[in-house]
């Protein structure tokens, strides 16, 4: 029995055959899974939080050196005020960003920082020292700390400054991977409070601010590597669909079976059609799966995170048509595939660098994508914030879809 | 409608320099098969694709059911049906699920693809993929994705190329029911036996251009000689004799040799079609 033919209806029969072509890749519904599965799983076991601060082991503790430096300073004429001052200050507290852990031993603390020991505060701040080879127990409520450097001071030290007596050395202990910048500041960090507790003033003034900041500070409002990932996550997922996508359509081509389309009812168009709404609804419907697994989507931006991701889609849609048009085989459509998706992936790097980005990756087509993206899930960026990036971004949609279309439809009637 | 269901007046197509078809025309009228034989290049599925609407004639006007073809008309396309020398079907899609979905193009509800398959002995396949099938299997289902619309106009290229005799003689079965039916079936072949069994008329093209067009027989007696090869017994050998039908004592010779106690065969030796071809043409039909 024929009914009437119409555009959607072939459309839809051409989509209907597009779901059942993809269900049935072996390879692509497993490049699907495991790529969902992975990017699940690796989300779970990225680091929520970011520790801002430096962690920095000293010995003597605090209130030995200072204790031993009290007789000598009143000696030199402080008074009890000044004393007292010296008993109450806790550096680890005053210091923002810094963590000072205090050994009694110079020895355990240059164990723990070559790592023959470890080192577990409690929540009340005491200190508990583990032999792991030993078989000693995990301590309970307690903070395992990843030490690398250490300084050790004379237990005089502060009133050896004091007094301006000549050769004292303090030792500056450092794992093998602390890069050597660190452990220059570190000695020149001993340094500098030396000179000011021998009473001299530093030559050279700082603004009140201590550091100015070009760009946007984000000091204290750093990213978590899982905040970071979430973009970028979102971003591998749009990705890989480009290569399942133009595999579709490559088979298309090389069967010829879109010849046997096109002598049906059917037009170019349908075809065409039914080849981008699939493969924008397949990436866009696992770019939504993996931004509900991955969280980020939030009453104030899902309009605007779904417009991104809707965009996004639409272009590796255009990429896949273009690549599934000029492969003329597996291999050549992998070949194709990697040509255009190894520079599209750079811009999701920027996202773990921190910085403004380079001008040669602020032109790739996926920059302004990444960046809302970024902006929105990890930034609160609002449409106001978002708009010149997603103008660029639909520029090179209309760009890139519009040369897959071109592409294609060239292709389908050369066959 | 009365009058050709395929008529085409002067169409020509060239890919850049190459002429591939120069200003042929034919008609087909409903329930006729013409067998469009040619070698290899000869412009044959250049025409075909034409037809079909692959591609737009250069020149020259082409209806299908008194519709131009140029016009890219769905209601042309809703009632031809295509047999392409490629296999191109879905390879990961059953032989139903295939059917199915080229019914669903025409906007057939409820297509009858088990009893198309049955027509095509591959009713006992019909839900097995068809990237387990066969090389004839695949022909197969070539022609009954054709059949799915019970098409008016049907355009068949080689659709028994590089298959078995037993397989072959199943798709010329098939073909035959679909002109008897009412189809018009344009058959391109370069297998001489296969246009002589099943077309009403032969076209015989080379070099892009048609250069006869009738039906066979008609073309045998134009082109042949009408004469008999008689085998006779003599002695541990055996002689042949060739006697023309034309002239004068040649039926007293034929009836005295019918009586010979020694007679073995007596054949007609009417000129095949790819005598014909070569002698039209100077090149034979598998080139």
């Amino acid at each position: 029995m024929s009914g009437p033919v119409t555009r959607a209806s072939i459309v839809g029969s051409l989509l209907k055959k597009e779901l059942k072509a993809y269900s049935r890749d072996k390879l692509y519904v497993f490049l699907t899974v495991l790529t969902l599965v992975a990017v699940t799983i690796l989300f779970q076991f990225l680091p929520a939080s970011v520790n801002e601060s430096i962690t920095l082991a000293v010995s003597p503790p605090i209130t030995t050196l200072v204790g031993d430096a009290k007789d000598t300073l009143k000696g030199m004429g402080a008074t009890d005020e000044q004393l007292a001052e010296l008993d109450n200050a806790d550096l680890a507290e005053q210091q923002e960003g810094l963590l000072l852990i205090e050994f009694d031993s110079e020895a355990d603390m240059t164990k723990v920082i070559e790592g023959t020991l470890e080192a577990w505060r409690t929540d009340d701040g005491e200190l508990i020292l583990r032999d792991k080879e030993a078989g000693e127990d995990e301590p309970e409520n307690a903070e395992k700390l990843g030490l690398d450097i250490g300084i050790a001071f004379p237990p005089t030290f502060i009133a050896d400054v004091a007094t301006k007596q000549q050769d004292i050395s303090v030792t500056v202990y450092s794992d093998a991977g602390v890069p050597v910048e660190i452990q220059s500041a570190m000695q020149s960090f001993v340094r500098e409070a030396a000179y000011q507790l021998a009473g001299e003033e530093l030559p050279v003034g700082m603004p009140d601010e201590e550091a100015i900041v070009l760009g946007q500070d984000r000091s204290g409002d750093q990213a978590a590597l899982r905040d970071k990932m979430r973009p970028m996550l979102i971003f591998m997922i749009l990705l890989m669909e480009t290569f399942s996508m133009s595999a579709l359509v490559s088979t298309e081509v090389l069967q010829r079976t879109v010849t046997a389309v096109l002598v049906t009812p059917a037009r170019i168009g349908d075809f065409l059609a039914a080849k981008t709404i699939f493969g924008t609804m397949l990436a866009l419907t696992q770019g939504l799966f993996v931004l509900l697994v991955v969280g980020g989507l939030t009453a104030q931006n899902w309009s605007l995170l779904l417009t991104v991701i809707f965009m996004g889609a639409v272009m590796f849609t255009g990429v896949a048509l273009l690549v599934g048009a000029a492969g003329k085989d597996f291999l050549g459509q992998l070949f194709y595939a990697m040509l255009f998706v190894i520079p599209m992936i750079i811009p999701s790097f920027s996202v773990l660098f921190p910085g403004t980005a380079a001008a040669w990756v602020r032109v790739i087509p996926t920059y302004p994508i990444i960046d809302v993206l970024v902006g929105t899930t990890i930034y609160n960026a609002t449409w106001a914030d978002s708009w010149t990036s997603l103008a660029y971004a639909a520029v090179w949609l209309v760009v890139l879809y519009g040369a897959g279309l071109f592409a294609l439809k060239r292709k389908v009637e050369s066959l | 409608m009365t009058g050709p269901a395929i008529q085409v007046e002067n169409i020509a197509y060239s890919y850049g320099d190459l002429q591939a078809v120069k200003g042929i025309s034919f008609d087909v009228q409903p329930g006729e098969i013409l067998g469009f034989l040619g070698p290899n290049g000869a412009g044959k599925s250049t025409t075909i694709k034409m037809l079909t609407g692959q591609m737009s004639p250069k020149s020259g006007v082409a209806r299908i059911l008194g519709r131009d073809i140029t016009k890219d008309d769905p209601e042309v396309q809703a009632q031809i049906g295509v047999c392409f020398e490629e296999k191109n079907l879905y390879l990961n899609m059953s032989a139903l699920e295939n059917l199915d979905f080229y019914a669903s193009l025409f906007g057939i509800k409820d297509p009858d693809s088990m009893e198309v398959l049955r027509r095509v002995g591959l009713a006992e396949r019909a839900k097995d993929r068809v990237h387990s099938f066969s090389k004839g299997m695949r022909q197969r289902m070539m022609i009954s994705r054709a059949f799915i619309n019970k098409p008016k106009v049907l355009f068949l290229d080689e659709p028994t190329d590089g298959l078995d005799p037993v397989t072959s003689a199943q798709i010329r079965a098939t073909i035959k029911e679909e002109a008897e039916r009412g189809a018009a079936v344009l058959l391109t072949t370069h297998d001489m036996f296969e246009a002589d069994e099943l077309s009403d008329r032969v076209a015989f093209i080379n070099d892009g251009e048609i250069v006869a067009l009738d039906t066979a027989d008609n073309l045998k007696l134009k082109y042949g000689t009408r004469s008999v090869k008689v085998r006779l017994r003599d002695g541990d050998s055996v002689r042949e004799e060739h006697i023309a039908l034309e002239g004068d004592g040649s039926s007293a010779r034929l009836a005295e040799l019918a009586a010979s106690p020694n007679l073995m065969t007596i054949h007609t030796e009417e000129a095949t079609l790819e005598n014909i071809f070569i002698e039209l043409t100077g090149r034979g039909l598998a080139g």
